[in-house]
């Protein structure tokens, strides 16, 4: 089923995160399948403030809609994204 | 006088050397008191030219500075530096003649005068005249101090200059007697009528350009210094950094950080959320990184959103190195608000956020604020602004 509504990504931008490899997911906005660039929205957020409140989950923090992701990768994210639209 | 208005007294000076000299034979000296709200500069002429007249200048100016710091009474310090400047053995003349100015930022200025040209006062553009006591030295029957006890108000200006200004073009067929005290006063009205905000900076560099066109062949034939003085309105600039300790307390200080005139900062993704939060207004972010460091974001009522610590930091650097052309990264944006504003305060966040701590973390992160406070000390001391540290 196809959404009208696209999917917000928001990855933390906040110092933990940043250093945590943050930065890395820069490369996300290009590495989208072309299938579903039209349903995702992507942008930095200055912080999610996860990283005081997310237990065992660890910095760098991605948000796919309501859902929280920790420890992003690009693949990560792609992982949760194949999960969301198969 | 001025009363109850924020004030912020700034300096510029320009100088020229003597054609062929490899040293200014002027020395001009400033230092800031703030918590006196006080400005002390000095414009001392020395003997000669080169570098002998420089060593002189330097010593009367270096003197004069400490001494009207110390003393409260600036008459008492000039005539001691008066009756203590030898004179040359060759010439028989003064070593070094001088004009000092202890400005306040209420509006009150003293000025002595030995030797120099006697300074301008500009109100509204025009320059107003002054009765002066005379005070002659004890010691030497030639000198005689000029003192002047003035009041200001804001957006005077007080220009001084070394008597390379007054004499220039001396001798030649088109100035037979030098530019002279007339000529400067109408350049400098002139220039002010048509430029009302014209700097410091700018006025001193222009008045030492028009003096050395007046030089037949444009080669000075004396030291050319400028020393201007403005009271101006402060440019001032907030950073707020850090969520506050007592976040019952937010609303209090986000009231109080968007109150503050002048420009307005935010480092820190979570001290931005709390401003967000607490206004109901939106950030936006459209690029991940800028240079090494996160990039900025925007919202409405604030100049510039960045990360905390490493942008810091990274600024720390930038102030420190002092790059000639900066970065384009968050950092260089917030020292070039820095270095454009007067008055700096900030508002830091005691609470600490125990992920910076985490030992997984591939660097140290050094505590806010000790950064806020390195930041302080280059402020204040290597660019002389006015910084204030709110603990929150």
């Amino acid at each position: 089923m196809e959404s009208q509504e696209k999917i917000k990504i928001r990855v933390c931008q906040g110092t933990t995160c940043f250093v945590m490899g943050a930065s890395r997911l820069e490369g996300l906005e290009t590495q989208i399948p072309p299938q579903w660039r039209q349903k995702v929205e992507i942008s930095a957020q200055p912080c999610l403030g996860m990283c005081q409140k997310a237990g065992f989950m660890k910095a760098p923090f991605v948000r796919i809609g309501d859902e929280i992701i920790g420890s992003a990768t690009v693949d990560s994210v792609l992982e949760k994204l194949s999960g969301i639209f198969k | 006088m001025i009363e109850d208005e924020a004030v912020f007294i700034d300096i510029g000076t320009a100088q020229q050397k003597k054609n062929g000299q490899n040293a200014y034979g002027d020395f001009i000296a400033s230092k800031r008191y703030p918590e006196e709200c006080r400005l002390i500069a000095v414009l001392s002429d020395g003997l000669g030219s080169g570098i002998k007249a420089n060593i002189l200048a330097n010593m009367t100016a270096t003197m004069l500075l400490k001494f009207a710091a110390a003393e409260r009474n600036l008459i008492r310090a000039a005539e001691t530096v008066m009756n203590a400047l030898p004179v040359c053995q060759v010439r028989k003349i003064s070593y070094s003649t001088f004009s000092v100015a202890d400005c306040f930022e209420d509006g009150t200025v003293r000025i002595v005068e030995e030797g120099n040209p006697e300074f301008l006062h500009l109100h509204n553009g025009k320059v107003v005249a002054h009765e002066c006591e005379r005070i002659a030295s004890q010691k030497f029957p030639e000198r005689s101090m000029r003192t002047y006890v003035l009041h200001l108000e804001k957006d005077d200006r007080l220009l001084f200059c070394s008597d390379g200004v007054t004499q220039s073009g001396l001798g030649g067929s088109l100035y037979k007697l030098g530019w002279r005290r007339e000529g400067l006063i109408d350049f400098v009205e002139s220039r002010l009528a048509s430029d009302p905000v014209l700097s410091c900076r700018r006025l001193a560099q222009e008045v030492v350009g028009e003096a050395l066109t007046k030089e037949p062949d444009r080669l000075a034939k004396d030291d050319i210094s400028c020393m201007v003085l403005h009271l101006r309105e402060p440019r001032s600039l907030v950073v707020f950094t850090g969520p506050p300790y007592d976040s019952n307390r937010d609303a209090e200080y986000v009231g109080l950080f968007m109150r503050y005139p002048g420009k307005k900062v935010i480092c820190g993704g979570t001290t931005a959320n709390v401003v967000a939060r607490e206004l109901n207004r939106e950030i936006t972010t459209e690029r991940f990184v800028k240079g090494s460091l996160p990039a900025g974001s925007r919202m409405d009522g604030v100049d510039l959103i960045t990360e905390g610590v490493l942008t810091l930091s990274k600024a720390v650097e930038y102030l420190e190195d002092d790059p000639a052309v900066l970065p384009d990264d968050a950092a260089g944006r917030l020292v070039g608000l820095f270095l454009d504003s007067d008055e700096i305060t900030f508002m830091v966040g005691a609470k600490v956020n125990q992920a910076h701590f985490d030992p997984d973390l591939p660097l140290e992160l050094e505590l806010r604020k000790n950064i806020v406070r390195r930041m302080e000390r280059l402020l204040t001391q290597k660019y002389v602004k006015q910084v204030l540290l709110r603990f929150i």
